[in-house]
């Protein structure tokens, strides 16, 4: 019966064009439902954030500096009215039914629900039975993508000027798999796992966030002279990405080369994606380009949500002195209100933190200066005030 | 006369058995034949050249004209070719003669399968370590002044054990192989390679955090290893701290020791940071062969034919080779001849900054030979 509808339909269209049309549309509007990897670049979570609503956001401000720095932060997003409400939660591993220590269920509810995190530098510690945080965390929002911006800090010289690279890296698999094996006594085996959807999926992350940012090329890093099939599949999935994106300029580059030229000069490469290993290694050393990791800031992205963190230590020897450097766990927040759209914000904290490092009149003891963090805070604080209608 | 041809004929039997295996790698056996003198006949040595691709052939014949300038008493038997041929003839040659000089060889795809001659030269030569230097020149550009490191790096297993397979359709499993005997045999090397030199410090690179077992081998082997040498100051370090450490002070490094991929990750770091690709060489040693090449193995493919390229990388792999076989005067002669063109007459290449060609270059450096041969 249905298909005697159907081929019913199908005729009557035929003959009358605006019918058609109307069929068409409706056949259309089937197709935008969600296709299978883009819920992962849509940011399905986007999309029900509208400007007006004031949003939760999980904070976890984490040991040593965190809690100033994370303080530091509030302070400086309620100066600039961000619409953001703050949730805090504490990570610090609690022992389980199985004996092992692992995260604390009501944080991992508070991300799941608020599916948008802020993390300060965590101490992983010592000791059995515990796993790594981090690791963790990654494990539970399924961050598979991970990015790091490196620009250069005008007012804090290093050898590398004009210094704009973004490093995307894979975040789940390739050599950081944890499968290794001791075949014979002395002979230990470590495996590199590479899979078509986790390249695919980085992928398209790489270039979705190219052509959000507005930026012009995209370098796939690989060794695929050496490791043929692994990073080959890589290489294969961004190669097909690419043909997706006719406006994203795609190039590809061995790992040698590219190592070597970025400590030559650095403004050659724009955006960069790679597997596990070699993003790792590549986003410390732009990092270090930059002035290291205190300045430098770090988003995960997953599929049920994303976290930004700073990824420096937890400076326990300044710790509580109002000495810390919030510049990249702050960083990382402007790196989260661009996540959520919410750009015009982004915008304002962002320059007046660059202007405020630019005068070089308070800045903190790893950037070459004598102010308190709190000081810092305040200069930030007074240009937002100015710079806000 | 006769004991000479004894260990010639060991080595034959040895490379008729392993080239009869399907394994590109295994746990290399040591080829340990007498200590015996290197080849030489009629008082000139005689040593294996590979061309390769790239700007291999050019630079290599640069090599072979410096040495006649120098007068250097060293012959070169040329092999050429490509895939499963090439490096069977390849291997023979350089098993007769201990003693090799390389260009990049060709990586390719025919019935065999996949061949990296490069790869499976170094594996089944039982090449160990990888050495490179990279010393800055004065009044060459470099990011950093006065840098003076020594990488030393595995050279046959890790990452670049080539054993990869698709288990299931999408999914490619990479291994990565870490054993303890070479990874002994590499330290020991690197100890006695620092006290021979007057290096005070060595640094083991690694990534145990996240690879425990085999990173954590290779670090739980080599501090084993440090406790015999106390005069040699030993510390270890993450890749990634390293990789940032190297960008902000060098300077804090003397000896990098490190596995295969971070070796390479590290090696082309430095040379960027030393003055670039043109510049240096580096020495691959097994238990008694050695072959020679520039640093960062690049083939150059963009500077063929166009006389720009930077000799001085494959010259300094010929310099090498002659202190390898105990010409050091002549090794001397050519040192200095390309310090006086680099440093002093500053004929730099573009690579460099400069506006010579590599003709130039080369002429300075025949140039200043002839000249100190004319004073004596």
């Amino acid at each position: 019966m249905a298909n005697f509808t159907k081929s019913f339909l199908n005729n009557i269209s035929r003959t009358l064009p605006r019918l058609r049309k109307f069929f068409d549309q409706l056949t259309d509007k089937k197709n935008t439902a969600e296709t299978e990897f883009s819920s992962a670049s849509k940011r399905a979570v986007g999309s029900r954030l509208y400007s007006s609503e004031v949003k939760k956001c999980t904070i976890i401000p984490g040991d040593g500096i965190g809690p100033e720095i994370s303080a530091a932060v509030q302070k400086i997003f309620a100066a600039a009215k961000v619409p953001i409400e703050w949730e805090s939660v504490d990570v610090t591993p609690v022992r389980g039914p199985d004996g092992k220590f692992g995260i604390p269920q009501s944080a991992i509810d508070s991300v799941n629900r608020n599916k948008i995190g802020l993390k300060g530098p965590l101490m992983t510690p010592v000791g059995k039975g515990h796993r790594s945080l981090n690791l963790a965390l990654r494990k539970e929002f399924n961050l598979y993508a991970n990015v790091r911006p490196c620009r250069s800090l005008e007012g804090y010289k290093t050898l590398y000027d004009h210094v704009d690279v973004v490093t995307i890296r894979e975040n789940t698999e390739g050599e950081y798999s944890g499968i290794e094996h001791e075949i014979v006594d002395g002979v230990v085996q470590s495996i590199k796992l590479i899979t078509e959807d986790a390249s695919r999926r980085v992928a398209e992350f790489a270039f979705q966030y190219t052509k959000e940012n507005k930026r012009h090329k995209v370098t796939a890093v690989h060794k695929a002279n050496i490791m043929r099939m692994s990073d080959g599949l890589f290489l294969r999935c961004c190669r097909d990405m690419a043909e997706k994106y006719p406006d994203v300029k795609f190039e590809e580059k061995y790992l040698d080369t590219v190592c070597l030229n970025m400590v030559q000069d650095p403004t050659q490469y724009d955006v960069l994606v790679m597997p596990n290993l070699y993003g790792d290694i590549l986003s410390d050393m732009c990092a270090g380009l930059v002035g290291g990791l205190g300045l430098t800031p770090s988003g995960n992205i997953g599929l049920n949500g994303a976290l930004f963190e700073s990824v420096h230590g937890t400076a326990p020897d300044i710790a509580g002195k109002d000495l810390a450097n919030p510049t990249a766990l702050l960083l990382s927040a402007v790196m989260m209100l661009r996540y959520m759209n919410l750009n015009k914000h982004a915008d304002i904290i962002e320059s007046s933190c660059f202007a405020t490092i630019k005068e070089a009149k308070f800045l903190t003891g790893d950037l070459g200066g004598k102010a308190k963090c709190s000081e810092f805070t305040n200069a930030i604080c007074e240009k937002i005030a100015a710079a806000s209608p | 006369m006769s004991s000479r041809l004894l260990p010639r004929l060991t080595h034959l039997r040895q490379v008729h058995s392993e080239l009869t295996t399907n394994s590109f790698h295994k746990i290399p056996h040591h080829i340990k034949p007498e200590t015996s003198p290197l080849p030489l006949y009629g008082g000139r040595h005689l040593v294996t050249l590979l061309p390769g691709i790239g700007i291999g052939p050019e630079m290599t014949s640069h090599v072979k004209e410096i040495f006649a300038t120098a007068q250097a008493p060293v012959d070169f038997e040329i092999i050429e070719g490509t895939g499963e041929e090439l490096v069977r003839n390849a291997i023979t040659s350089v098993r007769r003669n201990r003693v090799a000089i390389k260009g990049n060889l060709k990586s390719v795809i025919d019935e065999d399968g996949f061949i990296a001659p490069n790869v499976m030269i170094r594996t089944k030569l039982d090449l160990f370590v990888y050495v490179t230097h990279y010393k800055t020149y004065k009044n060459v550009y470099s990011k950093w002044p006065d840098l003076d490191l020594v990488i030393v790096r595995q050279n046959t297993e890790g990452e670049y054990a080539l054993l990869e397979h698709e288990s299931v359709n999408g999914v490619v499993e990479s291994l990565k192989i870490v054993t303890r005997e070479n990874t002994e045999r590499l330290a020991k090397f690197a100890f006695e390679h620092a006290r021979k030199h007057g290096r005070r410090k060595i640094t083991v690179v690694h990534k145990s955090k996240q690879l425990e077992l085999s990173d954590g081998m290779f670090l739980q082997t080599i501090k084993n290893v440090a406790h015999h040498y106390p005069d040699i100051q030993f510390e270890d370090m993450y890749i990634d701290r390293c990789c940032q450490k190297l960008v902000r002070n060098p300077h804090h490094f003397d000896v990098l020791l490190m596995p295969n991929l971070y070796g390479n990750i590290a090696s082309n770091i430095v040379c960027g940071l030393s003055g670039g690709s043109g510049l240096f060489s580096g020495m691959n040693y097994g238990e008694d062969i050695a072959i020679f090449e520039s640093a960062t193995r690049q083939t150059g493919e963009s500077f063929v034919g166009k006389n720009i390229a930077n000799p001085v990388a494959m010259l300094n792999a010929g310099v090498n080779m002659l202190r390898h076989l105990g010409k050091s005067e002549h090794a001397r002669l050519i040192t200095d001849a390309i310090c006086h063109t680099l440093t002093t007459s500053r004929v730099h290449t573009p690579d460099l900054g400069g506006v010579h060609s590599t003709t130039d270059v080369l002429s300075e450096i025949k140039r200043y030979i002839e000249d100190v041969k004319h004073l004596n």
